[in-house]
């Protein structure tokens, strides 16, 4: 059940009823001792998953709390179907590729949209799409490439006793056996007429990853691996073993290595060899002489090409001839070397097409398919005729299929869907998103279905639901999130709503990761987004006592709201306490406010205010009358300045208290002290109104502010009557 | 790509790191034939030392890591100079500490670990996002925080000192420092406004330059500020929204544009985007006497270009991602390492036809 761990070091998924798979296991590191009392589960970036493992609390178990030195718990992250790619390549490779990838793909798709744009309608027209497919072609090959090329290193000096290409140099990835398998049946049209040669050549390079035991390539292996220790190469059943199963995959260039081995080519012999020989020489020369049908062949392997398919029968049917007429020479009687005799009969049977023997030599059902290709239905054309061939193998030869069989399956079986589908399952997210291009190059019956816009899906087709899967892939990882905007940008329903949340998670602590994330918003033109992320840089900045960093970005993000209320929360502290500190904290956050305190006044109401608060401190502590007027000026000046903010005006009437009771007569005159009362009035309506500051004073000070102003006007008749 | 006319004379090689690099320096030879390079990388976050030959034989040399000296966190600056025939490298991080080490010349091993500060109240609290060190007399490094502290620090014989220039309170971030003579430095930060300091007149900075970025339509940062040796008065200032401009101190009030919305309304920007770095380019040669000297720059949407006053500027490369750092070997001017963002270094040499051609 969920929720309850089963034990001490394992999570064990939710199985849904009735599902034929049993639910993977994963076993989780914790670290914590049993029991668990709670975990908790939540979603973090992508598909980062924070699992929380809690112990029971103390007051359940003390002793075992105290033992454990008070570990109440524990937050592990989980990353779960990280895999851009399959297993056997390194995370660094991954985002390498990746990174290489988005430029291929972005290339491909603003050639779509400008020959879009060319063209008067949205679809295609035929002209275009004839030259659509060679495009198509270039970038197969450039992700091809990405993929790893480097497999055709060859040694300087070749052993003749190495048959097999150094293992070393590098191991063939599934993913790109998966992709170039898609070109040679989606994207290639010039190529489609030398498909099972195709095929044949396909095979060479990924034999390897069909099985791992079970497979020409292995029996071969293990051969390569045994055959420097061998003294007599022809009587080990191993070697005419391999040799068999070379030919039947057509791997003609090994077949003809392997035979040089013989040991009747070894010139001190102390019987005599010569016919065995010949017969041995003769058989390299048939399979040298393959005919072909392919326009040509890479150096160093054999065959004759043929580039109609008029010539090949012609030419296969004079070479069949030959073969044949080996398979019946008077020779064989000469041949005193048993195995030898038995093993080349073999060969020229595979030659022949003889499906029985062409079935023992072949170890997986590709492999079959493969070699009944080439030596039985070589003229094989059409998906439908493969695909029949196909079953038929799978049936002879039952092997476990992996991704890599299936996807062949899927292909020739012409459902496109099935084909993503296996692809996504053995491949992971990033050949899919990829490969719906190199699906759609010539057909547009698959086009229509991998673009259609489905309900089900919320709009989007089931390209663009492949392609926000891969994106989502990206997103999760901090070092590849700001290659999935490319993606996201060419989904037209989901991918821009996406897109805007991935950008508005991005962390906004360093300010080079915010700069970093607004070129891309001002990239895709997403304003709102980009004020959204200086706002929360803002706030980040804010809280965390960079007030410089902070109001540079609500400035940026032209936030009025954020920047009041800084201005608002200035001006609150700014009537505390006044010391040199505090004044040039102000001074420069007044100064980063600029424009943006507004009509509050500035700093030249600052240096004012401070300057009166100076003065009449000074007379609290036992002025002169001179230090009084001067003081009294300095509040009559800010009274009647207009910039002096109205949240002030309560603090000062209650400072100017002081003056107006001044012993020694009063300070202010009739029309000073009008002028105060008339502020203290629109004060008093200004209260009523639900905007008002009125900051943090006493309930009776308006009115002990008006007693004061009341006898100072007395006073002042007097004196000026 | 850059114009193919130019490429031909360039080599340029790309070196995948499978992890991500911040900023690159060359770092001071002896051989000719090994050449070392400083990196700051994370995951885990380090300053690595990598080595290739540059013999002519091998045009595609690897780099080789040599050694690694770890860091608390994720670098922000990175410096390398020579003092008293020692190799040093100073790095600063987003924790606040500072790590000076000095490195074997011939090897690029480590040999031993300088300094190592990091204290909240008396140097920084949060990120340093600037160091400079004054190599020509007093050997002090100068580190600029966000948290708007500028702090001096001075390795002594037998102790560290290090004493406070300024303390903002955060009011000013500052985000780059450079020395100008050996009691003058240059601090620039959140804002367009640049900040002359004189170690013998403290309490504030002595000049200021309040220039209004993009005609007053756009505010930015200051990412990165050189000062050339010979001309101690002007400094060269990369920011936000592709400026670049050099200030005179004898013209405060007015700065040259070299790209970028600048002051003037100029033709179309040549970048839009940040502008991580800026430095005299001592390979290109000058035009004339009495305009800026060259100056190279790198920048997010993947330029790393040469800019002169007045003229177009040369673009070098054109990544698919952005160049976060670049450092031009002072003592082969022609050599540029670069860091990307997608986990790669990469060396252009440029050739010498260049120089005849120009």
């Amino acid at each position: 059940m969920p929720g309850i761990p089963s034990d001490s070091s394992s999570l064990i998924p939710f199985a849904l009823e009735g599902s034929s798979q049993p639910p993977p296991v994963y076993p989780l590191q914790h670290g914590l001792r049993a029991p668990i009392h709670r975990i908790h589960i939540s979603w973090s970036r992508g598909n980062l998953l924070n699992v929380t493992c809690l112990r029971p609390p103390p007051d359940q178990q003390e002793e075992m709390a105290r033992e454990d030195d008070g570990i109440g718990g524990k937050a592990i992250e989980v990353l779960l179907g990280g895999a851009i790619l399959e297993g056997n390549i390194g995370e660094h490779k991954r985002r390498r590729i990746a990174y290489e990838s988005v430029k291929s793909y972005a290339f491909l798709h603003d050639k779509k949209i400008s020959l879009a744009k060319m063209e008067t309608g949205d679809n295609l027209s035929a002209p275009a799409l004839t030259y659509w497919w060679q495009y198509t072609l270039e970038y197969s090959k450039s992700i091809r490439d990405i993929l790893g090329n480097a497999r055709l290193h060859r040694p300087l000096i070749e052993d003749p006793k190495n048959f097999l290409k150094p293992e070393e140099v590098e191991q063939p990835i599934g993913t790109k056996a998966a992709w170039e398998l898609m070109e040679i049946f989606y994207v290639d049209m010039q190529l489609l007429s030398w498909l099972p040669e195709r095929l044949v050549d396909w095979l060479e390079g990924y034999d390897s990853l069909l099985s791992k035991t079970e497979t020409v390539h292995s029996k071969l292996a293990i051969l390569q691996r045994k055959v420097t220790s061998m003294r007599v190469v022809e009587d080990e059943p191993g070697y005419w073993n391999g040799l068999a199963a070379a030919l039947a995959v057509g791997w003609l260039d090994v077949v003809a290595k392997l035979l040089r081995l013989h040991g009747s080519y070894d010139p001190d012999q102390f019987d005599k060899r010569e016919t065995e020989n010949g017969l041995v020489e003769a058989v390299v020369l048939l399979v040298s002489e393959m005919p072909r049908m392919r326009p040509n062949l890479p150096n160093g392997k054999l065959g004759l090409c043929y580039q109609t398919k008029h010539d090949y029968i012609k030419g296969l049917e004079k070479w069949r001839v030959k073969v044949s007429g080996l398979e019946s020479s008077p020779f064989w009687v000469h041949c005193n070397h048993r195995p030898t005799r038995d093993g080349l009969i073999n060969l020229l049977h595979i030659l022949l097409g003889d499906a029985k023997h062409i079935a023992d030599a072949t170890s997986h059902w590709l492999e079959l398919f493969i070699s009944h290709l080439l030596y039985i239905r070589p003229l094989t054309n059409g998906l439908e005729g493969m695909g029949n061939l196909a079953e038929k193998c799978m049936n002879l030869k039952p092997s476990a299929n992996n991704g890599l069989t299936s996807l062949l399956a899927g292909i020739l079986s012409e459902n496109p869907e099935i084909v993503l589908a296996d692809c996504l399952k053995a491949f992971g997210p990033w050949i899919v998103a990829h490969a719906v291009d190199l699906l759609t190059a010539n057909s547009e019956y698959t086009d229509g279905l991998l673009n259609e816009e489905r309900y089900q899906l919320g709009g989007a087709s089931i390209g663009e639901l492949y392609m926000l899967v891969y994106a989502q892939a990206l997103a999760s990882h901090p070092l590849t999130w700001q290659v999935a905007p490319a993606y996201l940008s060419t989904c037209l329903n989901q991918g821009r709503g996406l897109l805007e949340i991935l950008l508005l998670r991005q962390p906004v602590q360093n300010y080079r990761v915010v700069l970093k994330t607004l070129e891309i918003c001002h990239l895709y033109e997403l304003g709102n987004i980009s004020t959204h992320i200086m706002k929360m840089a803002g706030m980040y900045q804010w809280k965390h006592g960079h007030k410089g960093l902070g109001i540079y970005w609500f400035q940026q993000s032209r936030d009025k709201t954020r920047l009041s209320q800084i201005a608002h929360k200035l001006f609150d502290n700014i009537g505390k306490s006044l010391s040199d500190d505090s004044f040039k904290q102000w001074e420069g956050l007044m100064e980063l406010l600029g424009s943006d305190v507004g009509i509050a006044g500035g700093l030249e109401f600052l240096h004012k205010y401070r300057e009166f608060k100076r003065s009449l401190q000074q007379i609290v502590n036992g002025g002169t009358v001179e230090a009084a007027k001067k003081s009294t000026e300095l509040l009559v000046q800010l009274m009647r300045n207009p910039s002096t903010p109205q949240r002030f005006w309560l603090p000062l009437l209650l400072d100017s208290v002081k003056l107006l009771e001044w012993r020694s007569g009063p300070l202010l005159g009739v029309s000073e002290t009008n002028l105060l009362l008339g502020k203290l009035q629109e004060l008093s309506m200004a209260k009523l109104r639900p905007d008002f500051h009125g900051g943090e004073l006493k309930p009776n000070a308006l009115g002990d502010v008006r007693l004061a102003l009341a006898k100072n006007l007395g006073r002042a008749i007097l004196e000026e009557s | 790509m850059a114009d193919s006319g130019d490429r031909r004379r360039f080599i340029y090689n790309l070196h995948e790191q499978s992890k991500p690099v911040g900023a690159v320096r060359w770092l001071p030879s002896v051989s000719p034939f090994l050449r070392l390079a400083a990196m700051s990388v994370l995951s885990p976050p380090a300053i690595e030392i990598h080595s290739f030959s540059s013999q002519s034989p091998n045009p595609n040399p690897d780099l080789n890591l040599v050694s690694s000296y770890p860091l608390p966190s994720s670098a922000t600056s990175l410096t390398s100079f020579k003092s008293h025939n020692y190799t040093l490298i100073a790095a600063s991080t987003s924790t606040g500490s500072l790590h000076i080490f000095s490195v074997n010349p011939y090897d690029g091993k480590i040999e031993s670990q300088i300094i190592s500060i990091s204290d909240k109240d008396s140097f920084h609290c949060g990120p340093i996002q600037s160091i400079d060190v004054e190599t020509s007399s007093t050997g002090e490094c100068a580190t600029a925080g966000e948290d708007g502290r500028v702090n001096l620090v001075l390795v002594g014989e037998d102790k560290v000192e290090n004493f406070r220039v300024c303390e903002s309170d955060g009011l000013v971030a500052y985000t780059a420092v450079k020395w100008g003579s050996p009691v003058e430095f240059v601090t620039g930060g959140v804002g367009p406004g640049l900040q002359w300091w004189d170690k013998r007149r403290p309490g504030g900075p002595v000049a200021q330059f309040k220039g209004v970025w993009g005609r007053g339509t756009v505010t930015g940062m200051i990412h990165s500020i050189d000062i050339h040796p010979s001309r101690k008065h002007t400094c060269v200032v990369g920011g936000s929204s592709g400026a670049v401009y050099a200030w005179d101190l004898r013209w405060q009030q007015q700065a040259i544009t070299l790209a970028g919305t600048g002051l003037e309304a100029k033709s179309q920007p040549f970048s839009e985007s940040e502008v991580w770095e800026v430095k005299y380019d001592a390979f290109t040669p000058q035009v004339s006497s009495t305009k800026v000297l060259p100056v190279m720059m790198c920048s997010e949407d993947g330029f790393l270009a040469v800019l002169q006053q007045d003229e177009r500027p040369v673009q070098l490369l054109e990544e698919p991602c952005a160049i976060n750092s670049f450092d031009i070997d002072p003592q082969n001017p022609s050599d540029v390492i670069v860091a990307l963002e997608w986990e790669s270094v990469g060396i252009l040499s440029r050739g010498r036809e260049e120089t005849e051609m120009a």
